[in-house]
């Protein structure tokens, strides 16, 4: 299986699979080959729950096709809980800034057609 | 190294143009020739940039230019850098007459997208994004800019009417010059009231989608000479990159390959930030301006958007960005943005910027990325 599909596995149920830098400790997404710090191939896998806040987000009133029918929704990027590793998705059922403010506590629900689905905590 | 030059520069128009993407990339390849006062066979090598030839039925358009200007034995390659084409392109070519490969080469960049409608165009340019975590979730190009804007908010003290001064300045700006996509005056208010694109950005916080060709003539110091035109020396060039995703990026505003490409631009020429005296910058949103204007070294970081306020960035201010109208107003055919940003520093440092003409200026900085900066290119330039 590839890393991309472990990957999207592991969010369907959630979770974000991250891989451990074997050298260094240096956490990346599962979808990365190298350590970014010290240039290391080996890595451990770590799943991380998939809990954190908003970071920075966005509600999009003109879509790529494929989105038309969920506008307008966020597309956001958030901080998992302990370790601080980023992570980005699709937020539906998000009208205005005041919805959702930076620091908002969200979970990763599932991975679709969306990407990785993501929704308030 | 040999000392690079650019002799010559054209443009088409930029907006929504009827020809085909072969027709304007190859009259604007005429008007540089023209503009450089040389014979096509001159020239030792093309080089094309642009990102959506397919939506205009031509890719590997180098040998359709080529052959056109009655050159099809010359080599030519055509590059894709998303939004940054232009400026890779560029460097490509200064690379090979600066390493004596070539004395005298094309550059030009072109795209044509508007025939297509919104729908396409957004979902196409979304392509270039880290897919999988970006397009592929639903983030539109200024989607992922208001992210950076909504992130800028958060961090600094700015407003969304600082971000509506910087469209107010280009469209000013733009106004001035006959070859703009949007040459229409407009208000703080005008832009606080467009519609939302993808909050906190609006209609007139985001650049066009525009069609248009833009190209030079880059040759080495004695070819220059002996030619009896205005020319311009490139004194520094540096090239970067970020991050292909946001969320991998530690500070979102901030972009590092800004950062990488003008340093390794400013060592080059051995100059620093307070002897460029004006900049065309990537601005293709407005928020994008003001991190540039940081990144590049004239303001300290969150202290661009005082610097709009104060219209230091404005025409006559302490340094004026985007003199053309930038990508917000001149508009953003984005295979065509990188060298069209070299065609204004041209016009610009040989007296043809008409009543746009930045007063006593000696020195542009030009700085071109692609997507949200994922990849970036600085060019520095010099009158002779
Ligand atoms: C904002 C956006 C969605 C508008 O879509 P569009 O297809 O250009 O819109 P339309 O063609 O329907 O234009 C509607 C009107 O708005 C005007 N307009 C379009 N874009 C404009 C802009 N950015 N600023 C000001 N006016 C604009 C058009 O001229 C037109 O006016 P008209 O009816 O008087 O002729 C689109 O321009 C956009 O996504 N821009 C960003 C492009 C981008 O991401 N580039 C890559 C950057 S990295
Ligand atoms: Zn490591």
């Amino acid at each position: 299986m590839s890393a991309k599909q472990e990957f999207v596995d592991n969010a369907k149920s959630g979770k974000i699979l991250a891989r451990k830098c074997s050298k260094c400790g240096d956490l990346h997404l599962a979808t990365v080959y190298f350590c970014k710090k010290c240039g290391n191939k080996g890595f451990e896998n770590a799943v991380l729950d998939g809990t954190g806040t908003i970071v920075t987000y966005t509600i999009i009133t003109i879509p790529p096709a494929g989105f038309e029918k969920y506008t307008p929704y966020a597309w956001v990027v958030l901080k998992l809980g302990k370790s601080g590793l980023r992570v980005s998705g699709f937020m539906t059922g998000i009208k205005t800034p005041a919805d959702l403010p930076i620091g908002t506590n969200v979970k990763i629900t599932g991975f679709d057609d969306r990407g990785i689905i993501v929704e308030r905590q | 190294m040999e000392k690079v030059c650019v002799l010559g520069a054209g443009s088409t128009k930029y907006g929504r143009l009827d020809d085909s993407i072969s027709d304007i990339t190859i009259q604007a390849s005429v008007d540089a020739i023209d503009s450089a006062g040389i014979e096509p066979k001159e020239i030792k090598a093309g080089y094309i940039s642009n990102v959506f030839g397919v939506a205009d039925k031509q890719v590997h358009l180098g040998p359709v230019v080529m052959t056109n200007l009655g050159i099809s034995e010359r080599p030519s390659l055509s590059i894709e850098s998303a939004c940054g084409s232009g400026s890779v392109a560029f460097r490509e070519a200064f690379a090979n007459v600066a390493g004596g490969f070539y004395d005298a080469v094309l550059v030009t960049g072109v795209e044509k997208v508007t025939h297509t409608g919104t729908e396409w165009t957004t979902t196409y340019f979304s392509y270039c994004s880290d897919f999988f975590y970006e397009g592929g979730a639903g983030a539109s190009f200024p989607g992922l800019f208001a992210s950076i804007a909504r992130a800028y908010l958060n961090e600094f003290k700015a407003t969304e009417e600082d971000f509506a001064e910087v469209a107010v300045k280009n469209h000013d700006n733009g106004l001035l010059n006959p070859k703009a996509h949007l040459r229409k005056k407009i208000t703080v208010d005008d832009v606080m009231k467009s519609d939302v694109v993808a909050s906190p950005l609006k209609l007139y916080d985001c650049c066009p989608f525009s069609d248009g060709a833009s190209s030079v003539i880059l040759c080495n110091e004695s070819f220059a000479k002996e030619h009896n035109k205005d020319y311009i020396q490139v004194i520094g060039s540096g090239r970067g990159g970020s991050p292909a995703a946001l969320q991998d990026r530690e500070h979102m505003t901030t972009i590092p390959s800004t950062k990488i490409a003008v340093e390794a631009a400013y060592k080059m020429a051995g100059i620093t930030p307070k002897d460029i005296d004006f900049a065309e910058v990537h601005d293709c949103f407005t928020v994008a301006e003001i991190i540039d204007t940081e990144d590049l070294g004239f303001f300290e970081k969150g202290q661009g958007v005082q610097a709009v306020r104060e219209g230091q960035t404005k025409r006559n201010g302490q340094i004026p960005i985007n003199p053309s109208g930038g990508l917000k107003s001149k508009g953003h055919p984005i295979g065509a943005t990188g060298v069209g940003q070299i065609v204004e520093v041209y016009d610009q440092l040989t007296g043809k910027a008409g009543k746009r003409t930045i007063k006593d200026a000696k020195i542009g900085l030009t700085q071109n990325f692609g997507a949200t900066g994922a990849s970036c290119a600085v060019h520095i330039f010099q009158s002779v």
